[in-house]
């Protein structure tokens, strides 16, 4: 490996052709990816192997094949890695009996740090997360979005150059949901490396700098954020229209350029309309309900970010 | 950073060691589903503080039947009285009874009618042995006598809970319950990743785990050994007292006690630290220790050496005698044919542990967290 590429390696953060099996089941599959400083977001849907290549890079799962270096650091060698990788996962659960502030605060030491640093370090965490009047109690009465605090504030109490956060802003309030964000934000512009998991798109576009998408283990798409929202305003929506004469419906709906497909529904009291112009679809419902049709509801059918992802996934090759 | 790369590693692992100690010792000591282990490490102490109670019982009302005597009497005294000596001649070698019992019963003769027979009952005591007689016809039919505590047979009752209660039974499963769960309970709990997301070698954090489990059973077993020992001693006299503890070994006996415990805390952590990361189900390592440790006698002298209580027999301080008529199992239990001096049983515990703890060491690098799975 001569200099440059050497470099190259201990600035990035770099997976090459990682596989990962649980037994049969796939976890990922041949996944190479290098990733630079800045906000990077793992997306896809439930199961995609998201969380999979978090434990991967954070050395809490091995791979079966490939290897993963984070700057030049092994991730089977958590005595160095942790010095620069802090990782908020998604696990629920916390040692017995400890407060907000003791979990921070043992985890420092954990790190071989003395009491008084550790104690700066931790409160410094707590602050950042907004989470200082509560940092004395148990975490066993704490909700789930004040769980989710102390977990980023114990992922973020050393200062780490790289953040790995599974679904980071699962469960906070809108309030804290923007504080976050700007955190990561300040954090990828000191030059830090911030890897967020979502499985919420529009999340992944208001944050990310750059995209990964994951489908049942395999990287599907990989890119600048805009790419990804370009394909995402050119996906076709679908709408549900109830009303009393579906054939009729369909025929008018057909006339128009925009639309791609349409199907009657299976008790014939409504119809699913495909079309590339949902805004154009709906002024022509007004003309056809003030020619007699009875519109009994109109509404669209795929707003759940799975028909998204199935979308980008079914054209993987045209992301790519 | 700066501060953690220039310090030196093995200061650094210290400071770990002490963190995840301190991490460990509240959930070890206070954790509910532990509660058994204290309940089973209590125990023998509590048989022998029944059984102190019940000694010291018996030696005050024989102490308070001397007191009406005739004459003080003697262990020697008491037993002079054999079978068929009148109740004269008792009444002239030890006095009158202080206490004496007497009935008649009718019985039919061989050749026709009835025979009152006079029995009696007498009871003396020389403040610590009791002599119950049995008279008929004014004849000693039965002598029954009955010794105070002894502390020669105290001493093999003491060793013989000790050897096949407490360190086969509570001690096993004591740190079959604590270590296994080192790891094992983590993974139960899903809170293992809180260690394995910190800059801590994987080592490290076993020697730490494995620390705070012996210190915890150490702790709770060499308390309760402590106890058992003043219970044991608690009804001696004084003067017994001083004499078992100062004159007969009985402090020696004692440290040799504290150290097996020491020593089957130590042997069998490091099995059950090693059993709970390499198995899900925890019973059948355990079972499968128990039966090992069980079989040892059978065994060939080389496995002999892979095991815990080969070395823990040969250090025990009183060896517990198998007169004939002892069950077969039991005295298998009990024998120890090739016994090993003090210092090679050590230095075998040790090793058999280090043995065990570096076989967790390839498999704590080797663990990887995977919660769905468990």
């Amino acid at each position: 490996m001569n200099a440059r590429a050497h470099d190259r390696m201990n600035d990035r953060i770099v997976l090459e052709n990682v596989s990962k099996f649980y037994g049969e089941i796939l976890g990922v599959n041949r996944v190479n990816l290098s990733i630079p400083a800045g906000i990077t977001s793992l997306v896809g849907p439930n199961g995609s192997g998201k969380t999979t290549l978090m434990n991967l890079l954070t050395g809490l799962v091995r791979p079966s094949r490939g290897q993963i270096r984070v700057l030049g650091y092994r991730t089977d060698e958590p005595e160095a890695l942790f010095n620069i990788l802090g990782y908020c996962t998604q696990f629920d659960a916390f040692p017995k009996g400890l407060t907000g502030y003791q979990f921070v605060y043992s985890y420092l030491r954990l790190g071989g740090r003395d009491s008084e640093t550790a104690a700066q370090l931790a409160w410094r965490a707590i602050e950042r997360v907004n989470l200082v009047d509560a940092a004395e109690r148990n975490i066993a009465g704490y909700s789930k979005g004040m769980r989710q605090r102390i977990r980023l504030a114990q992922a973020l109490a050393h200062e780490p150059r790289v953040l790995v956060l599974d679904e980071p802003l699962n469960g906070l309030d809108p309030l804290a949901r923007a504080e976050m964000i700007a955190l990561f934000r300040a954090a990828a512009a000191q030059g830090c490396y911030v890897i967020i998991s979502s499985h919420i798109l529009h999340e992944v576009d208001v944050i990310s700098d750059r995209v990964i998408l994951l489908s049942n283990g395999y990287v599907v798409a990989e890119g600048q954020i805009q790419s990804v929202r370009g394909e995402i305003q050119e996906h076709p929506a679908q709408i549900l229209i109830r009303c009393n004469r579906p054939w009729e419906l369909a025929a008018k709906t057909m006339e128009s350029r925009q639309t791609i497909e349409v199907s009657i529904h299976h008790d014939e009291r409504g119809l699913l309309v495909k079309t590339r112009d949902a805004d154009g679809l709906y002024l022509m419902l007004n003309q056809i309900a003030l020619n007699g049709v009875e519109i009994e509801s109109v509404a669209p059918a795929d707003d759940d970010v799975n028909s998204v992802y199935e979308y980008l996934i079914g054209n993987d090759e045209a992301v790519r | 950073m700066t501060e953690l790369r220039t310090r030196p590693v093995i200061k650094l692992w210290w400071a770990q060691i002490g963190s995840v100690i301190r991490l460990e010792m509240k959930k070890t000591f206070f954790a509910k589903r532990g509660l058994w282990v204290y309940v089973l490490a209590l125990l023998p102490f509590l048989l022998f503080i029944a059984y102190a109670l019940g000694t010291s019982h018996q030696r005050q009302r024989s102490a308070q039947l001397a007191l009406r005597n005739e004459k003080p009497l003697t262990h020697q005294d008491l037993q002079a009285i054999k079978s068929g000596m009148t109740s004269e001649e008792v009444v002239a070698l030890i006095g009158r009874p202080p206490i004496r019992f007497h009935w008649t019963d009718r019985r039919p003769l061989a050749e026709g009618g009835l025979v009152d027979v006079r029995h009696e009952s007498y009871h003396y005591s020389d403040g610590a042995n009791d002599l119950y007689l049995e008279l008929v016809d004014g004849k000693v039919e039965r002598v029954n006598f009955s010794e105070g505590s002894n502390r020669g047979e105290d001493a093999i009752m003491f060793a013989g809970v000790f050897q096949f209660f407490f360190i086969r039974l509570a001690v096993f499963f004591g740190c079959l319950g604590i270590f296994m769960n080192l790891f094992r309970g983590e993974v139960l709990d899903r809170s293992l990743h809180f260690y394995f997301l910190a800059p801590l070698r994987r080592e490290v954090l076993m020697v730490g785990k494995f620390l705070a489990g012996l210190l915890a059973t150490c702790v709770i077993f060499v308390t309760s050994e402590l106890l058992q020992l003043v219970a044991f001693t608690w009804h001696f006299t004084p003067q017994a007292r001083d004499l078992y503890l100062y004159h007969n070994h009985g402090l020696a006996h004692a440290a040799a006690y504290l150290g097996v415990t020491v020593l089957a805390c130590l042997g069998y952590g490091a099995f059950f630290l090693a059993a709970g990361m390499l198995f899900r189900n925890p019973i059948l390592p355990s079972a499968a220790i128990l039966i090992w440790e069980a079989v040892n006698p059978f065994l060939p002298p080389l496995l002999k050496q892979f095991s815990v209580i080969y070395y823990l027999k040969s250090l025990c301080p009183v060896s517990v005698p198998t007169p004939p008529g002892t069950p077969p199992l039991f005295a298998l239990l009990v024998s120890n044919p090739d016994p090993v001096s003090g210092a090679v049983a050590v230095v075998g515990v040790v090793t058999v542990a280090l043995l065990a703890l570096y076989a967790s060491s390839f498999q704590v690098r080797r663990m990887e967290i995977n919660y769905t799975t468990e």
